[in-house]
């Protein structure tokens, strides 16, 4: 974890929404691991206020390469203030040979650092797109991903295989969409694989993270042994079967 | 130096700077990004007596220049807590002072405990913000009766006018002017308006003018707090008649800006030389580019949040 500048060296863009920029970051920022991100202001103003969420997609050369949808523009050598890297890698195990990755609603950005990761190890990725995310471009992903697309979950037809094959299973779900996903999922799992085990099935939080340090205690996730830990430094996975799923469901009383 | 001192205790603070509660944290969570010590005191995030479950709706509004954080004010109770936290406190390069909520009677378990602690140098109480002035003074005194320890009283923004004469009354030997204030806004990911406290930059000429109509009339020092951004900041808190100021979200946003502050304090005038020119009023050393933003970059255009496709 460190604060400092980086610089965007390179902007290419990869699709007719999707952008990456390759940023020359602190040498202390250039060790991530997949699943961790940046938290990014960039202008010096107050407004926006908090830091947005920057996903590392790859590196290069001592450069992150992030991905930032196209409606925001940047410029080459724009220099940003960057905080992180912020969590903690994917747990992703070395005996995994079968990775399965499930995007609802969400871009699959996040996995693709820990993909290359398992693609280099010889794991075969299968990804699946729910809803929204099969609008993600398949040119943006290694060629070596099998793709899934999917309108609902329901309507998922490979489930049952792919959840059968899988040797972990990694989803991303945005707030406050993630929880309902999950449960949907966990009971997938449960059903489909009698003998569970405890690192097969993560899921991924991303609620607003004002500090990035656990200070704020904003993005507390529940888990079933009464802890609650901040997404921001024990997360953002969160093997499914330690949270409390019911308990992080958000109630419809804000005010 | 900056002295609050409560019979024979005192809470001394080697800069006029406290980081807040319910920013920095329970204790030393930012010590990676931030050398702690440039503070004067660092305040817990709030403790109650029983534990406290982390709110279950929506936790976090963006808002212009601004953020709405409800967390629900979790905390494991004080006696967990301190189990916790004590081996660290007792380290800590600076003095610990714990913000303290509850009823009454709960914090007046509360301080009775800690009376008993080492580690702790001086109780915050977060005054709630429905309280009328008598029980303000109730709850004060009760906790002033149980502790030896330096009483801050943190006020609500809204309430602090009415209820400050009654909290030094009760007892407290200084004043944190003001605690968060409360709002409601539309969370976009869920639609849903959701209630909590409110930070920004905004918040800093509503505290100052509090502030500044309060430090005349209570006979303790006055801690100011809410909006700080920069070392201007804190010179108009000081110019209005703070003694003492605590920094907020401003470690969220720029955590480099807590030892611009610090520093801009170390030994620098803290109060306008009479007669002194705009130009002149330096004390930092800071120069006039550094005002303008670090960072020239076109804003992004506002978009709602993810899905992001």
């Amino acid at each position: 974890m460190a604060h400092g500048q980086a610089i965007i060296e390179r902007i290419r863009r990869v699709s007719a929404g999707i952008q990456r920029l390759e940023l020359a970051v602190e040498p202390a920022q250039q060790i991530i691991g997949g699943g961790q991100f940046f938290l990014v202001r960039t202008t010096g103003t107050y407004d926006p206020y908090l830091r947005e969420a920057w996903l590392p997609v790859g590196l290069r050369d001592g450069a992150v390469i992030v991905e930032r949808p196209t409606r925001y523009e940047y410029a080459p050598n724009q220099v940003i203030d960057v905080l992180g890297p912020i969590g903690k890698p994917f747990p992703l195990r070395d005996s995994t040979r079968a990775l399965l990755l499930i995007a609802y609603e969400a871009t699959p950005a996040i996995f693709l650092l820990m993909a290359q990761s398992a693609l280099a190890r010889r794991a075969a990725v299968t990804l699946v797109l729910i809803g929204q995310a099969c609008r993600y471009p398949l040119e943006a992903l290694p060629s070596a991903f099998e793709v899934t697309r999917a309108e609902y979950h329901e309507t998922w037809h490979e489930r049952q295989q792919q959840i059968a094959w899988a040797d972990q299973i990694f989803a991303v779900a945005p707030p406050p969409y993630d929880v309902p996903a999950y449960l949907r999922l966990l009971e997938d799992v449960q059903r489909i694989r009698h003998a569970m085990s405890a690192d097969l099935l993560y899921g991924i939080f991303q609620p607003p993270m004002p500090c990035g340090v656990g200070a704020c205690q904003a993005c507390l996730v529940r888990l079933h042994n009464g802890e609650e830990v901040p997404a921001c430094v024990d997360g953002i996975a969160f093997d499914l079967t330690r949270v409390n799923l019911l308990q992080n469901l958000p109630d419809s009383t804000g005010v | 130096m900056f002295e609050i001192t409560a019979g024979k205790s005192a809470l001394r603070l080697n800069r006029p700077l406290m980081g807040a509660s319910g920013a920095f944290g329970f204790a030393g969570e930012y010590s990676k990004l931030i050398d702690l010590s440039l503070l004067g005191a660092l305040v817990t995030n709030p403790i109650s007596l029983k534990p406290r479950r982390a709110a279950n709706s929506t936790r976090v509004v963006p808002l212009d220049s601004g953020v709405l954080i409800h967390t629900g004010l979790p905390n494991g109770g004080i006696h967990k807590m301190h189990r916790q936290y004590a081996a660290r406190w007792r380290t800590s390069p600076i003095p610990i002072v714990m913000h303290l909520i509850g009823s009454a009677e709960d914090l007046a378990e509360c301080a009775t405990f800690l009376d008993q602690q080492s580690e702790i140098a001086s109780i915050e109480l977060g005054i709630n913000d429905t309280l009328t002035a008598r029980e303000v003074r109730t709850v004060v005194a009760t906790v002033r009766a149980r502790t030896q320890l330096p009483l801050l009283a943190k006020l609500p923004l809204y309430q602090a006018v009415n209820v400050a004469a009654a909290a030094a009354d009760g007892g407290a030997d200084a004043l944190v002017v003001a605690a968060p204030p409360r709002g409601t806004a539309r969370d976009p990911l869920s639609g849903q308006l959701v209630g909590g406290r409110l930070y920004g930059t905004w918040l800093k000429p509503l505290a100052v003018r509090l502030v500044g109509q309060l430090a005349p009339r209570v006979g303790v020092p006055i801690i100011g707090c809410g909006g700080i951004h920069h070392p201007d900041d804190v010179r108009d808190f000081f110019e209005a008649g703070a003694k003492a100021v605590q920094l907020d979200s401003v470690v969220w946003v720029r955590p480099d800006m807590v030892a611009a502050i610090a520093n801009a304090l170390s030994g620098a005038e803290l109060t306008r030389a009479a007669g002194a020119l705009a130009d002149e009023w330096r004390p930092y050393g800071e120069t006039a580019e550094r005002r303008t933003p670090l960072i020239v970059a076109p804003p992004p255009p506002f978009v709602p949040p993810p899905p992001e496709i």
